[in-house]
């Protein structure tokens, strides 16, 4: 297998981008990291797009051809890949394999959604539609409603209070805040969101026991990255990531059927896999972005990756343990709480960060010191599908 | 409401391990013949939740759902007939009826729905 090299990231704000179409912002977002790769004005072999919603939502079916076509791609292939909410990273994934299979060596991933063309309750039911069609849908289960039940059975288990919830909700927000990426750009004022007479109002329960400040927005965004051989990546003379390691694993579709409930299984063997290929341990990863699509979800995979053991996650969330300057830096992005979550565009959007973390290329109040080793976790469904992937600092 | 709960779940003849929602091959065993099976007396309720932002379709301002396990292992999602999560407690036993869940195309989908019992 050949080594595979990350050349170029690209991102547009995430947040309600109503005037913008589809196909606008992911042809926005793979202009930015081709151009950030060198390959403005040049071709690639393949591209690959990440995108959940475009045939129920804008009615728009073949994307990557037409955005291949579109960016003057062409006659580059072109896949459109769905998988949930995990479609950002597969479509990376699919990448990685392809130049490391010796068969391209150069292709663009971009992933994007657009979530804003509809009512709440239809974005609602358009992210619901991933549960079981017979034994979870009919029932208005929402994935908020699978976070919630999963929460109450996780706090209950290892004695999760909602100050460990806070601290993640803030953290996020305050990192959100000083990304020009991000959705939410709002520090938390603990006093009126968690505490007071208004908290019920500010900060109302959405999917008990978890509340508004414990979810993602619904956003609108697009990212892209470009994957090469190292051979390519060497040209531009300046530090770059390589896939050290990729993991993947399945889990059953319905919660109500794993053995134990609180069990992310799919998230301890992918990042199991990953940290096999690449001969590292947790202890060796110096930033991660955690698909926090709920407070407690961001707990319960640093424990499951094994950031910290299990019970442990929501205290070092408390401690600071997973600030920018902590043990392990998480979702210095502001994660999906506060960057948002477009389906497709959230795995590539992980990677992208990371890219830009390995190359000391962000400004100091978001660039986590010397960073050789960052980690992604992207979930598709609700944990029933995961993907990690471990990227390394290259200088040549 | 009728009290007949239609859900059929399924039992792997070879190990035994009760599916739901049905799987074409046992989850343990790898094995593909199954008997159907009803759930069968009170459930434990497993989970529970109360869901504010509901998706279209559903006409009201919340919805209680949990998890129950039944006496024969059968575990499946359901709605729950109250009026707060206040009133729920995990463990706490419920009775499951058949009944109406939501409007889907003009028309009632039933589907099960949980009593607390205690
Ligand atoms: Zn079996």
């Amino acid at each position: 297998m050949r080594e595979v090299a990350i050349i170029g990231a690209g991102m547009i704000p995430f947040g309600r981008r109503e005037q913008d179409e589809l196909m606008d912002m992911l042809a926005t977002a793979s202009l930015i990291a081709l151009d950030d790769a060198g390959l403005g004005d040049t071709s690639v072999d393949a591209v690959h797009v990440a995108n959940v919603g475009g045939g129920m939502l804008q009615h728009q079916s073949a994307i990557a051809s037409s955005l291949t076509d579109r960016l003057s791609l062409l006659p580059a292939a072109a896949e459109t890949i769905e998988n949930g909410p995990a479609s950002g990273a597969s479509a990376v994934k699919a990448g990685f394999l392809a130049v490391a299979s010796g068969y391209y060596d150069k292709v663009l991933v971009v992933g994007g959604e657009k979530m804003h063309d509809i009512s709440a309750p239809r974005a609602t039911d358009f992210v619901a539609a991933m549960t079981h069609p017979q034994a979870e849908y009919p029932y208005g289960i929402t994935m908020a409603g699978l976070g919630g039940m999963f929460a109450r059975l996780y706090m209950e288990k290892y004695k999760i209070t909602p100050l460990h919830l806070h601290a993640v909700s803030v953290k996020n927000h305050e990192m959100g805040a000083l990304n020009p990426y991000a959705h939410i750009k709002s520090p938390i004022v603990p006093e009126s969101v968690f505490e007071g007479d208004f908290a019920e109002i500010n900060n109302p329960i959405v999917a008990d026991p978890l509340r508004l400040y414990d979810l993602c927005p619904v956003s609108d965004g697009a990212a892209a990255v470009v994957l090469s051989t190292v051979e390519v990546a060497k040209r531009s003379g300046r530090p770059y990531a390589v896939v050290a390691g990729f993991g993947q694993a399945t889990d059953t579709h319905t919660l109500a059927q794993r053995e134990d409930p609180v069990e992310l299984k799919a998230v301890t063997l992918a990042a199991r896999a990953a940290f096999d290929m690449a001969n590292l341990t947790p202890s060796d990863i110096h930033v991660a972005e955690l698909h926090d699509a709920f407070t407690i979800l961001e707990i319960a995979i640093s424990e499951h990756v094994g950031f910290f053991k299990k019970g442990e996650g929501g205290e070092a969330a408390l401690d600071g343990k997973t600030c920018l300057g902590g043990q392990i830096p998480i979702n210095v992005s502001g994660g999906l709480k506060a960057r948002g979550h477009p389906l497709g565009a959230t795995g590539v959007a992980q990677v992208a960060e990371i890219v830009w973390q390995l190359r000391h290329e962000l400004p100091p109040e978001r660039q986590v010191q010397n960073a050789e080793v960052g980690l992604t976790i992207n979930l598709g469904g609700f944990a029933n599908n995961v993907l990690c992937f471990i990227l390394k600092r290259v200088q040549p | 409401m009728s009290s007949d709960v239609m859900l059929v779940a399924h039992r792997c003849q070879t190990c035994g391990k009760v599916h739901y929602p049905r799987h074409d091959r046992c989850l343990r065993c790898k094995r593909r013949e199954f008997d159907e099976i009803h759930p069968q007396g009170n459930a434990k309720l497993l989970t529970y939740t109360a869901i504010y932002s509901l998706p279209c379709g559903f006409d009201q301002p919340f919805l209680i759902l949990g998890v129950g396990e039944f006496e024969n292992n059968v575990r499946a999602l359901g709605q729950i007939k109250t009026d707060s999560v206040k009133r729920l407690w995990t463990g706490m036993v419920v009775k499951a009826e058949w009944g109406p869940i939501r409007f889907q195309a003009d028309r009632i989908v039933s589907g099960l729905v949980f009593e607390p019992l205690e």
